[in-house]
């Protein structure tokens, strides 16, 4: 691309990414708030203060591990919109699992952690399955898993897998050797940031030089050429799927081991709808998860204290992750148009 | 279970559906010209608070549903101008904007209405026929309905001729079908789809408007529930035709009814597995029906207008369609 064409989609990036700014801030005013500061307190507490920083790194962990699902699935063309539903599947099945089991850490954690990332790929992976076998649509069967994941929960934590006082919709402690301990000392960043650093290593290394990360991307271009060049494309969606569901169940055994320790009614809130906009700014490529999903844990924690401190309504940060999305889709259009006209125009 | 039961399962299941009903007609006009909207959730979020947020200022409940079927067109013409003219991938978009309608729909009412204690929202009254509304048993399943509910049945009704029976149907099926041949019979694919698609918003809108101001007299932070996608698999489960998407929205107005009252008659099993009914019912659904459905074989594929006409005109060397004359002349 030459210097002129690559300065012209830099601009219009900015400018898109400038408009989606003062589209956010719009939104404060209309709150009655002064935006300049609103971003000097999402900013300065996020970024500025230790404690704000960290909680951040905290809140990051499982937009990490489920992002990391969503670029799977979505590299495959397969809309895993249920990241929620099977962090909740995934989190409640690693704490059924280990009830009552007192085990040394290096047993009871594996198991708790294996038994998150089972629960979440088996939810995942009946939606797959569903859509190699029936061609149901799996944004839609997943979204309707999500909503049944939520009725679970809350039964769960009221009924079988309650605490002993029965006072909250909460589950006993987990078994103290499947925690999570804290990594970095006088915060709540525990050891699930390097699970997911992991995490995002070994996704990335299959995606790029496994066979089965080339059968992924394959799927996802064209499935029916995939098929036609040997491939078993019906296969590979559960498979696509059921890995997808068990890095969001991952997700879900890794907050309740680091952070909660029990489990806890409406414990992740929106934590998979955000892991699409964690995979979809990351542009699909691993390796860039973690960056997205800590900027989308400054907006979580930023909104939370703008919320606390200047009273803007919590809301908007779903309204500023809708703009993200779409902003990105738009940056995202304009490249392909630039990359489509340069040949043509000869620049 | 006595006739009263009876009655208001019935009732309920009219009531319950009006929402998926218009949310899914709205959608299913948008896919017969090929454009998907798996945001109609988010819009009807939006429609549900501005129609509450309309009728608390203006004193009006028509007010307030009007607002909320122009709020669901911008946010349409949002998802139409990103599909349509962009080319964007149909369902990212779609997802932008139900975080965004979530966010939008909570945002605004915690700054308004939420902000004040209480408020009254006047809600439709039902209507009385007379004498058919004091019919024994019904009197209160079919003729003591808001007149949304009417409407919405009407417009079930008028929707199937509208695709099937007008030449405007037909061109709106034909772009959802074939585009490059709509097209180059000279049909503006894009005017159309965008139609089509600002209809669909309109339709969520009302969707939303109905469950906040005529079904629960009030608004609460994602009240719809996912009934948007319920209202996406309602069209599946229709076959594209208004007329089947009506039986299956009635469907799921059915499940919803029953499973509130299922969860009083069973008080030893916990409510949440009813509430799980309908969610799951939809999967079941899905499953069953899937193998026979013919979809739009145009669905949720960006079309690029004119590139067929043109190579075909400059191989014929002709004078092209009235649109490329137009076109040219312009």
């Amino acid at each position: 691309m030459s210097l002129r064409a690559a300065a012209g989609q830099a601009g219009g990036t900015l400018a898109l990414l400038v408009g989606a700014f003062l589209l956010c801030a719009l939104f404060v005013v209309a709150s009655g708030k002064d935006p300049v500061a609103a971003l000097t307190v999402l900013l300065g507490y996020t970024l500025g203060t230790a404690n704000g920083f960290l909680e951040v790194v905290v809140r990051s962990i499982p937009l990490m591990l489920a992002g990391l699902g969503v670029v799977i699935a979505f590299r495959a063309n397969t809309y895993n919109v249920g990241a929620d539903g099977q962090v909740i599947v995934g989190a409640i099945v690693a704490v059924a699992a280990t009830r009552g089991f007192e085990a040394p850490g290096w047993i009871a954690l594996p198991f708790f952690l294996g038994a998150a990332l089972a629960g979440g790929a088996a939810y995942g992976g009946i939606v797959g399955w569903l859509k190699a076998r029936y061609n149901a649509s799996e944004i839609i069967v997943t979204i309707m898993l999500n909503y049944i994941a939520v009725q679970l929960l809350a039964w769960v934590t009221r009924g079988p897998l309650q605490e002993q006082m029965h006072i909250f919709p909460r589950s006993d402690a987990i078994p103290g050797g499947a925690l999570l301990g804290i990594l970095i000392p006088g915060s709540r960043v525990h050891w699930g940031l390097v699970i997911a650093i992991a995490a995002t290593l070994v996704v990335y290394a299959v995606m790029r030089f496994s066979s089965f990360g080339f059968q992924v991307k394959a799927v996802g271009e064209n499935r029916a050429a995939a098929r036609y060049g040997g491939i078993d494309d019906r296969l590979m969606i559960v498979l696509v799927m059921a890995l997808s569901g068990g890095l969001a169940g991952l997700a879900g055994g890794v907050e309740i081991a680091g952070v909660f320790g029990r489990l806890e009614d409406n414990f992740a809130p929106g934590v998979g709808v955000t892991a699409i906009a964690v995979a979809l700014l990351a542009r699909l490529n691993p390796l860039m998860v973690p960056v997205t999903a800590l900027l989308f844990g400054v907006l979580a924690v930023g909104t939370g204290a703008i919320q606390r401190q200047l009273g803007i309504p919590f809301p908007l940060v779903w309204i500023i992750e809708g703009v993200v999305i779409l902003t990105f889709l738009l940056i995202g259009h304009l490249r392909a148009r630039r990359l489509a006209a340069a040949p043509e125009t000869g620049t | 279970m006595d006739q009263i039961f009876f009655v208001g399962l019935f009732a309920g299941m009219f009531r319950l559906a009006m929402p998926i009903l218009y949310a899914a007609l709205g959608e299913t006009v948008a896919q017969r010209s090929g454009v998907l909207n798996v945001g109609i959730e988010g819009i009807m979020l939006v429609g549900a608070f501005l129609a509450v947020a309309g009728a608390v200022w203006t004193g009006s409940p028509l007010a307030g549903v009007g607002l909320a079927v122009l709020g669901g067109m911008a946010l349409a013409a949002i998802h139409a101008y990103l599909s349509i003219t962009l080319r964007i991938d149909q369902i990212l978009s779609g997802i932008g904007l139900i975080v965004l309608g979530l966010g939008l729909s909570g945002f605004g009412y915690r700054l308004t209405i939420g902000a004040q204690k209480a408020p009254q929202v006047p809600t439709m009254a039902k209507l009385d026929l007379g004498a058919l509304s004091r019919l024994d048993f019904f009197g209160p399943v079919f003729f003591n309905h808001p007149a949304l509910i009417y409407l919405g049945l009407l417009a079930a009704l008028l929707l199937w001729w509208f695709l099937y029976r007008t030449a405007w149907g037909l061109e709106i099926r034909a772009i959802g079908e074939h585009p490059a041949a709509a097209d180059s019979a000279g049909v503006d694919v894009a005017r159309i789809r965008y139609a089509a698609v600002l209809f669909g918003g309109a339709m969520a809108g009302l969707g939303g408007a109905y469950l906040s101001v005529v079904a629960l007299g009030g608004f609460v932070e994602d009240m719809v529930a996912g009934r948007g996608f319920i209202a996406i698999a309602c069209v599946v489960f229709g076959r594209w035709n208004p007329l089947g998407v009506l039986l299956a929205a009635l469907f799921f107005g059915m499940a919803d009814a029953a499973q509130i009252r299922l969860q009083a008659l069973n008080p030893d099993i916990p409510y949440q597995f009813f509430v799980m009914m309908p969610y799951a019912l939809a999967v079941l659904f899905l499953v069953f029906f899937a193998g026979r459905a013919q979809l739009p074989a145009a669905l949720a594929q960006p079309f690029f207008a004119g590139r067929a006409r043109r190579r075909r005109d400059e191989r014929a060397g002709g004078e092209g369609t009235r649109l490329q004359q137009k076109e040219r002349r312009s």
